[in-house]
């Protein structure tokens, strides 16, 4: 718990949380600006689709984020500092997979929030935004299981992110259908597409049916996967 | 006396470069000195015994146990990096209470308190780490380091950059440790800093062991060894004869603007030096001993004075 809360606080810098708070809230402001005239069911349904396309943004703050958790460890030569205590490799693989959660969370509310207050001004009905808050939590919570260890493996680690983002899931999950089924934005989409109201998320579910319990399966294989990589990872120790 | 640590026929090369060949080698409670010259192999050494590197080849033991396969043994070990990385955003009481909650020990706020009253940095505690001075952040690590009470200290240059009485308060710190029963692997590049703390030297030079004893036979074997000193005269010629007939002159050479001259004991031909130029009549300019380094002494005692 202790290195957990140490590497979240460590990557939540005030300067940089203002700015990916800023970007997680992209969808939600192009949201008002569209539903601005719009009436209530008008507005309704235009906040699925606003968030499921340009969702993305949130994505993009994420991976910034949490790349970060042991990847300034490691760039700034504190890693020793942690590497040389009594924790074993799981618990620190477990507690940076949990920063970035804790880390993805943080975003996923404040870009939430500022969805909701952009429902209050268009006068939609407020349990429209549910969907906006467990698409968030969920994507985040698959993402920060991607990229803690991707942050830690790989040196260009935002670009490779980056990549993934915007080649996978933007352009390739959206028509092929293979890769639909594993990204992890529309398996937050299913999720939030069977628990929220007023949702047509359409084609970009793509082959994906709407359903909790298939997506939370999912969700769970990736942490599994991404905490499974991290504690391989870790196995080495190595410091530099 | 048992090792506590343990190196067996140790390397680690990082592709061409060797950086540590073929140790082997056991330190046992007390302060031991890690001499040698920057990039001797020293730091690569200290990370490798701490676990932070795989050796290429060869096993090391630290309490019975190799660090990289049993974590839970870094409750009786730490490390004071040489590097200056630390958390810049953290205090330094932050910074201790840290390392006191990753290591898992009672009462991490009591015992951060006491870590930094040791290092006698309790007035700045509250600073960033950020704003501290090399040798304060030096302390800070120090701190950091002692907060689990450890049974092994690896120290690596911890007095860089630390005011003479910040020097003079660590060793007497590390001496105490020692005399404790606790090991304790100090590196330095300074001899006369070593022997402040203790008796027992390892010398490192070119990733290889150099010499494995007391500071005194490092001392010996820099006497011991040729030394050479430059002299600029008014006639190098002249007093070049006169030299080569001096005892314990090895070599003279006659260079364009002075002489180069080779001595089994520099500070005795620069007593006998005075008497020479009067006899010869020769002015003696500028008299300057060279290759003084701690450096050259490992290096002629790894080739054996060849």
């Amino acid at each position: 718990m202790t290195l957990a809360i140490h590497l979240y606080r460590r990557v939540m810098r005030r300067g940089r949380l203002i700015g990916l708070m800023a970007l997680s809230s992209v969808p939600a402001l192009a949201y008002w600006l569209a539903a601005y005239d719009s009436d209530p069911g008008e507005a309704a349904r235009l906040y699925t689709d606003i968030l499921a396309r340009l969702g993305f943004s949130f994505a993009i703050a994420v991976l910034i984020l949490t790349v970060a958790i042991l990847r300034e460890e490691r760039d700034a030569g504190t890693l020793p500092y942690i590497y040389m205590r009594p924790i074993g490799r799981e618990a620190m693989a477990a507690s940076s997979i949990a920063a970035g959660i804790a880390a993805a969370l943080t975003l996923a509310l404040a870009g939430w929030f500022v969805s909701l207050l952009a429902v209050l001004a268009v006068a939609a009905p407020v349990d429209t935004s549910v969907a906006g808050l467990v698409q968030y939590a969920t994507a985040g919570l698959g993402y920060a299981a991607v990229f803690v260890p991707l942050g830690y493996l790989v040196p260009r680690s935002i670009l490779v992110g980056l990549g993934y983002i915007i080649v996978v899931e933007s352009i390739l999950a959206e028509v092929v259908t293979g890769l639909a089924q594993i990204s992890i934005w529309r398996i937050a989409l299913s999720i939030s597409a069977d628990v929220a109201v007023n949702q047509n998320p359409g084609e970009m579910l793509n082959s994906i049916t709407p359903g909790v319990g298939g997506g939370v399966a999912k969700l769970v294989v990736v942490l599994v996967l991404g905490f499974g990589i991290l504690t391989w990872a870790l196995r080495r120790r190595d410091a530099l | 006396m048992t090792d506590t640590i343990v190196a067996y026929e140790l390397s680690k090369w990082f592709g061409p470069k060797v950086a540590v060949s073929e140790v082997t080698i056991g330190f046992g409670p007390g302060v031991t000195g890690l001499l040698g010259p920057n990039g001797a192999g020293k730091t690569t050494l200290m990370r490798v015994i701490a676990g932070l590197q795989k050796p290429s080849q060869g096993t090391v033991s630290i309490l019975g146990q190799d660090p990289r396969a049993h974590p839970a043994i870094y409750q009786k070990i730490a490390l004071v990096p040489e590097d200056e990385a630390v958390y810049e955003r953290l205090s330094a009481r932050r910074f201790v209470e840290l390392a006191a909650r990753l290591a898992k020990v009672d009462d991490p706020p009591g015992r951060a308190q006491r870590a930094l009253e040791t290092v006698d940095l309790v007035g700045p505690a509250g600073r960033l780490l950020g704003g501290f001075s090399k040798g304060m952040r030096q302390r800070a690590k120090v701190a950091a380091a002692l907060v689990s009470d450890p049974d092994v200290l690896l120290l690596d240059e911890p007095l860089n950059g630390a005011d003479p009485v910040q020097r003079a308060h660590l060793i007497s710190l590390f001496k105490e440790l020692g005399s404790a029963g606790r090991t304790l692997l100090v590196s330095s590049h300074v001899l006369a800093e070593v022997e402040r703390m203790t008796d027992r030297v390892v010398a490192m030079v070119d990733g290889r062991l150099a010499a494995v004893g007391s500071v005194a036979d490092i001392r010996s074997a820099m006497t011991d060894r040729p030394r050479l000193v430059f002299i600029e005269a008014t006639d190098h010629r002249r007093l070049g004869a006169a030299l080569m007939s001096t005892e314990g002159v090895i070599g003279v050479h006659i260079e364009p603007s002075r002489l180069r001259v080779e001595a089994s004991d520099a500070g005795d031909l620069a007593k006998r030096l005075a008497s020479i130029a009067v006899a010869t009549g020769v002015g003696i300019t500028r008299l300057e001993p060279a290759d003084e380094s701690l450096e050259s002494v490992f290096r002629y005692l790894v080739e054996g004075g060849e």
